[in-house]
Parts: C-alpha cells; sequence; structure tokens
C-alpha cells in the first residue's frame, strides 16, 4: 500500500514536471458581461463579450439602479464541465480587499451570476481605482485552476448621495490633543497708557495752579507751628505715615501687618490731630481765618 | 524598599517559571491517548520550553480546571474531540471563567470531524464564528499542496503571516510557507477590537463542505480572505485565547514536509518556528508589557526634590515619564514602540484635555523610559494622567494616576505695576493722595484773600 502511494506520488511529480503531459486546465468560453437598468426598455444597457482567457480592456460601470450580468461557460480543456468553484473575484486593487461571488452553475458547465450594487460591500462603494473583476474557475483533481482578470469594473455612484461609511473600533493610536488656552489678558500700547498716566499725574500741578489762582496760600504755618508745634508736626507726620504704611502694604505688606500699623498711627492721628484742630479753632475765633 | 520586594518577587517568579511570564502548568485536553504521539515534536518543544505538560483525557472524571477556586493550570490546549462535546469540566463556561481568571488558552480544530456544538458556542461568546454545518474545510485551488493533497486540494500553502497592521508588530513573521491541512474556517466578528487575525485564507480560497454532494459550491458566507484559519482574541485582563483552524499542522508530519504548490517550487514547511510563535504568544512569553517606575514632577523641579506631587497649578510646566519592559521569550527587555504606533499620554478631566506622544528620554538594562513635557490646562479640577495602550497582540497597559489642579492663588497674579494699562489708575491714585495731604495742609494753614480781611475789618 505505502509502496503504492509512494508510486502514485512518483508519478504525479511526474506529471507535474513535465508540462505537455499535464491534464486538462480549466479554462472558460462564451463568456459575456451586460449591464440592464431597472426601468429602461430591452435591449438598452451595454453587452460586451469576453475573450476566452483574456481580459476585457474596457471597463464596466455598474450604477446605483443596474444589473450586471455575467454568463460562461467552464470548460475542462476544451470540454465543457462543472466546476466545483466557479467565482467572480472582485479585488479593489488599493486596498487589497476581496470578495467573491459564486455562479450558478448547471450540469453542462453553463453559469451565470447577477450582482447589483447593493450587493457590494461598503469597502467598494467608492473606489479610487476600478475593481478588479477576475474569474476563479477550478475543482478537485489535478486540472490547473484558472484565475484570470477578466474585466475592470468601476462604480458609478450619483455623485450627490454620500458614502456610507461604517465606523468599527480597532485599537490604534489616535489623534493628539494640544489643550487651547484661552488667550492672555491685553494690555494697550504703552504710549497711550503713558499720554493717561500723564493725564492723571497733570491733575495735580493743574489743582495747584488753581488754587494759586485763587490765592490759597500756607501763611499761617509759621504761627500754627509757634502755638503748637508738636500736634502739628505729629499730625501731619501721621498722615504721611498712615499712607506710608498703605503704600508698604501695596508693595509687599501682608494685612495683618499693616492693621496694627495703621491703628496705631491713627490713634496719634486722632489724638494729635484734636489737638491742632483745636489751635486752627483758636485762629477762627481770633478772626485770623 | 518596594522595588527591593518586586526585584526578590520577581527572581522567585524567574525561577519559579523557566519561561512564561505567567506560569509553566499547561493541561492539554487530549481525548484519543493514541493521538498523542503525532505530536511528539510539539510536546518535547513545549517541555523544552519550561511547561510542565498534564495529559487529560475530557472524559477523565478528576479533570478541573479549578481547585479550590484557583485555577489548577495556567495554560489550556485542547485538542479537538472525537465525541460530541468537551464534557462537564470543560463546559464553554469554565473555559470562559478560565480565562476571566487569567488563563491563556489554545484551541484547535480540525476540519476532519464536524466540530461540536459545546465549542461553537464557545467561540461565539469569544465573537469567532464559524459556518452553520461546523464541518467545513477552506479548500484552495491554487494554494495547496500538489505532493499530499493532489485530489482533495484541502492542504492548504500560505506564506508566513507579516504585520497585522502598518502599526502592529510582527510576532509570527518569517521566511517560508506553512501548511495548513483540513483547515476548519472561521470568521470574526467585525466591530470587535480585542480579537485579530494572524493567518487568513488566500484571496482564491473558499469554505466547503465536503459531505455535500453539490457539483458546485453556490452559496459562500465568507470567503477569500475573509477565512480565518488563525486567529486570537485578549481579553481585557490580558488573558489569551488562541483558535488554530487545523490542528493537524501541529503534528510531526507537518512540521518537516516538503510541499509544492501547483505554480511554486518544493519546498520546507515552516509549521514548527509557526508553532513556537504561536504558542509563545498565547502563553504569554511575547508580547507581555509590564510598566515600571511612574514620575512626574515640575518641570522646574530638575534634581526630582518632590515626585509625583498631588497638586499642580493650572499652567504649570510638567515633566512625565513612564518606564516598560517587554516580557521575550525569558526575560524583559526594553520595550520599542512599533514604528507607526505611538504611545499616548492623556492629561483627562472627562475628556482628555492633552493627548500627547511620549518619546523615548533613556534605556536601561530592561527597560525603556518615555516621558514628555507640556503645560497644565487653565482649568482647575480633579485630573488625571492616564497611559491607555492596548493594541493588538500586546498585553493591556492602562495606568491612571489622579492629581488636583488648582487655580492661580491670590499672590500669584502678577502685581498690577507689571501690568502697563493698570499704570493709569494707579498714577490716579497717588495723584489722589498727593492732592488729599496738600488739601489738608491748605485748609489747616491758609490765610484768608486781602479782600476777605479788608471786608472783615471793615
Amino acid at each position: 500500500m505505502k509502496l503504492g502511494n509512494s508510486l502514485l506520488q512518483l508519478a504525479l511529480w511526474g506529471v507535474a514536471a513535465l508540462p505537455t503531459v499535464t491534464a486538462a486546465a480549466w479554462g472558460f468560453t462564451d463568456a459575456t458581461v451586460s449591464v440592464h437598468t431597472k426601468g429602461a426598455g430591452v435591449g438598452t444597457g451595454s453587452k460586451d463579450v469576453i475573450p476566452d482567457k483574456k481580459a476585457l480592456s474596457k471597463p464596466v460601470a455598474l450604477g446605483s439602479a443596474d444589473t450586471l450580468k455575467v454568463t460562461l461557460t467552464a470548460q475542462e480543456g476544451s470540454s465543457a464541465k462543472q466546476a466545483n468553484q466557479v467565482f467572480l473575484l472582485l479585488q479593489d486593487p488599493e486596498t487589497g480587499l476581496d470578495i467573491s461571488y459564486p455562479f450558478s452553475v448547471k450540469n453542462n458547465g453553463k453559469s451565470r451570476l447577477e450582482l447589483a450594487m447593493k450587493d457590494l460591500p461598503l469597502q467598494f462603494l467608492a473606489p479610487s481605482k476600478p475593481l478588479e473583476a477576475r474569474f476563479l474557475i477550478g475543482s478537485f483533481g489535478t486540472s490547473a485552476a484558472y484565475n484570470g482578470v477578466a474585466f475592470p469594473l468601476t462604480v458609478a455612484r450619483d455623485p450627490n448621495e454620500p458614502v456610507p461609511t461604517v465606523e468599527v473600533s480597532r485599537y490604534g493610536k489616535l489623534p493628539e490633543i494640544h489643550h487651547i488656552f484661552k488667550t492672555d489678558a491685553q494690555s494697550p500700547p504703552v504710549a497711550i497708557t503713558l499720554v493717561f498716566v500723564a493725564m492723571a499725574l497733570a491733575c495735580l500741578p493743574v489743582l495747584g495752579g488753581v488754587w494759586l489762582f485763587l490765592g490759597v496760600n500756607v501763611k499761617q504755618l509759621p504761627t500754627a507751628l509757634q502755638s503748637a508745634p508738636l500736634s502739628h508736626t505729629i499730625f501731619l507726620g501721621s498722615l504721611l505715615a498712615i499712607e506710608g504704611v498703605f503704600f508698604l502694604y501695596y508693595t509687599h505688606w501682608n494685612l495683618f501687618q499693616m492693621l496694627p500699623a495703621v491703628a496705631a498711627a491713627g490713634t496719634v492721628a486722632f489724638v494729635s490731630g484734636s489737638r491742632a484742630l483745636g489751635e486752627v479753632q483758636g485762629r477762627r475765633l481770633a478772626g485770623l481765618r | 524598599m518596594r522595588w527591593c520586594l518586586s526585584l526578590l518577587s520577581f527572581c522567585f517568579l524567574a525561577v519559579a517559571h523557566a519561561l512564561s511570564s505567567s506560569g509553566n502548568r499547561l493541561l492539554v485536553v487530549l481525548e484519543d491517548a493514541d493521538d498523542k504521539g503525532l505530536y511528539s515534536t510539539f510536546w518535547s518543544d513545549l517541555e523544552a520550553r519550561g511547561y510542565d505538560l498534564d495529559f487529560q483525557s475530557p472524559k477523565s472524571s478528576d479533570l478541573s480546571l479549578f481547585k479550590y477556586g484557583e485555577k489548577a493550570y495556567d495554560h489550556l490546549l485542547i485538542l479537538p474531540p472525537r465525541s460530541k462535546g468537551l464534557g462537564p469540566a470543560l463546559s464553554p463556561k469554565n473555559i470562559v471563567d478560565f480565562v476571566n481568571d487569567d488563563g491563556n488558552v489554545l484551541l484547535g480544530l480540525s476540519g476532519k470531524s464536524t466540530t461540536p456544538s459545546a465549542i461553537s458556542s464557545l467561540l461565539i461568546e469569544l465573537d469567532f464564528h464559524m459556518s452553520s454545518d461546523r464541518s467545513s474545510v477552506v479548500v484552495d485551488h491554487f494554494n495547496y499542496d500538489t505532493i499530499s493533497a493532489p485530489e482533495k486540494h484541502d492542504v492548504l500553502i500560505v506564506p508566513r503571516p507579516g504585520q497585522l497592521r502598518p502599526d502592529t508588530k510582527d510576532f509570527f513573521g518569517g521566511e517560508g510557507v506553512l501548511a495548513f491541512p483540513t483547515a476548519s474556517p472561521h470568521t470574526l466578528g467585525d466591530d470587535n477590537n480585542l480579537v485579530a487575525p494572524i493567518v487568513r485564507a488566500p484571496a482564491t480560497a473558499y469554505s466547503y463542505n465536503p459531505k455535500e454532494s453539490a457539483g458546485s459550491v453556490e452559496e459562500v458566507a465568507a470567503t477569500g480572505s475573509q477565512l480565518d484559519i488563525v486567529s486570537a482574541m485578549q481579553g481585557r485582563n490580558s488573558a489569551r485565547f488562541t483558535l488554530l483552524g487545523s490542528v493537524e499542522s501541529l503534528q510531526d508530519q507537518w512540521f518537516s514536509a516538503t510541499v509544492k504548490t501547483p505554480s511554486g517550487k518544493k519546498t520546507q514547511t515552516a509549521n514548527r518556528e509557526f508553532a513556537q510563535q504561536l504558542t509563545a504568544w498565547t502563553f504569554k512569553e511575547t508580547g507581555v508589557l509590564k510598566v515600571g517606575k511612574v514620575e512626574h514632577s515640575l518641570a522646574t523641579d530638575v534634581e526630582l526634590k518632590e515626585p509625583n506631587p498631588a497638586m499642580y497649578r493650572v499652567k504649570n510646566e510638567i515633566v512625565y515619564s513612564i518606564e516598560l519592559s517587554e516580557y521575550d521569550q525569558d526575560r524583559f527587555v526594553p520595550f520599542e514602540v512599533p514604528t507607526n504606533d505611538a504611545l499616548q499620554l492623556e492629561f483627562t478631566m472627562l475628556s482628555p484635555f492633552h493627548r500627547l506622544d511620549l518619546e523615548p528620554l533613556g534605556r536601561t538594562a530592561n527597560s525603556t523610559i518615555y516621558g514628555t513635557r507640556f503645560t497644565v490646562p487653565d482649568q482647575h479640577g480633579i485630573f488625571s494622567f492616564r497611559v491607555n495602550y492596548k493594541r493588538p497582540f500586546f498585553s493591556n497597559i492602562e495606568e491612571k494616576e489622579e492629581v488636583t489642579v488648582r487655580h492661580f492663588a491670590h499672590d500669584e497674579y502678577p502685581r498690577s505695576w507689571k501690568i502697563t494699562g493698570g499704570w493709569v489708575w494707579i498714577a490716579g491714585l497717588w495723584s489722589v493722595i498727593g492732592g488729599f495731604l496738600a488739601f489738608v495742609v491748605v485748609w489747616l494753614y491758609s490765610a484768608p484773600k486781602a479782600t476777605v480781611d479788608s471786608k472783615k475789618t471793615q
């Protein structure tokens, strides 16, 4: 038995090695491809004959209302015969995706296939290049199977209709995200700021000028310092000190450093201020103001 | 201290388990003890790699995947049963429980016998679909072995698989061709990112039920490369389940067979190398990732005085780094992200505010340090650093660390004099203060005008 097997194998190798002796190869004849539009009259669509074992050079267009009909007769060698596999293989040359449609085959090898656009998978609805349609004809046994290009197939979709898409989840890298920050607060140009600063500071000399025009003076300062020197100096000094404390608070002190200092300076200002104002009252009573 | 402990435990693991990163107890479910001899090279290869093989018949009464509530085995290899099912110990539920408990499974099928419905219902749970008759064989009249199957064309010859996608690592590649005798085909669920094909049938292949006597195939569920012969499922817990459509491809005779396709030359099959790659992946010798140290800190804190603080401020500059190792056969090696792929860090609060590719910063003896530097978004709240690296054939990484992001404290804003637009108000304030002081002096010491004086004297 074993010997018989190996003899058979040897014989088969011999067969494989000598192509001239090879058993018949699969092929086809009488192949046609036609496109019928639904609703259009008989005999309107296109019909092309595919030469045996060759490809149709002109592309076949399949519209959304069209039906593609392919007929052929499978042959083993030169005799028509039913093959186990008579498929129309569609392949996207860009992505390499493939799908096969089996023909319905009669005993005498006559095969036919009808294909509408709804039979195509979504991925084939908007190919960048024409799909490649191939005939696959093969069966069990030693005959070589046939795999050849039959015709290019273009999918003629209504351009206004969106191409249906399918969302599938696959693990992979995701697009990068960079947070968009809110824009920082903007200052006006420094030149404009400086104009307004100058205007704000100019108020002081304007005030002084108006006062001088109205005859404001400090003529009673020596009198006041003479009659109550301590309380006037301390009062003015404490007012300055309060402003100074506020300046320190603005630049680097905190509230708890500022409050006792202001309280102390404020008390001093209150006590010395009442004395100083007493002196001012004295001048008023004396008719000096 | 923790580092020492983990190093110590790693050493223990390394001693206890010579090879796989997850244990070496392998249960082989084999119905017919006579078949064991057909796979002798495969068994000895597994034993040489440190596995402890336990052959059991599915009919054996003391067979159980669990003992005292724990897994009794780390890995499971099931050869197709001749009888109608795998028995009560290997019910689909038990096998799914085993996978849920981090067990790895390699399930072989064969087109020679009808696949039991128990196995097909297990496969449906994992999103592998078989044809409804469960006894189909992949036939390809263009890529079969003319030496062993000149008549039936059911010994499929396919090249070694390459990369699944341009951004995945190739765990199963190499030179040579693979022979899959009487392969039982399956298809994969469309929308499932846990399953991945390893070997697909060629475009010209189709599935055929030898019991049907019809002259020509007219009804097909799937054809060509939609038929899968070897596929893998990796759960969220990184447990692996591999489905091998042709268990005969593991037999001794196919490990070093000479095959010839109708159009090609005679070649040796590479089934032995492929079986090694397939079992190595399934039993977690390859593609297992481990996270080492994860560190983040302020970019200004170069000496890492305060690593991993619990709080950051908006707009802080942060540096983040993560250490990754990959288990390769018997040790951890530095993990390299495949080309076209990226390891990404997300800084998220509900949704990611930043998603950044991490760059390799350095390499240690068995790990690579990936890191990046970024500015915290101007939004306060509870954020987390997330590295969620899930890719086909790599075990899953999901690292998450929460940090608080606070806003600026009152003394962290720029002072008013630094804002040029504020100068007008500052100048106005000081001119009012100056005016007030001048007014006090004037009010206290100004003498009335002479005209007023003359009126008073009158």
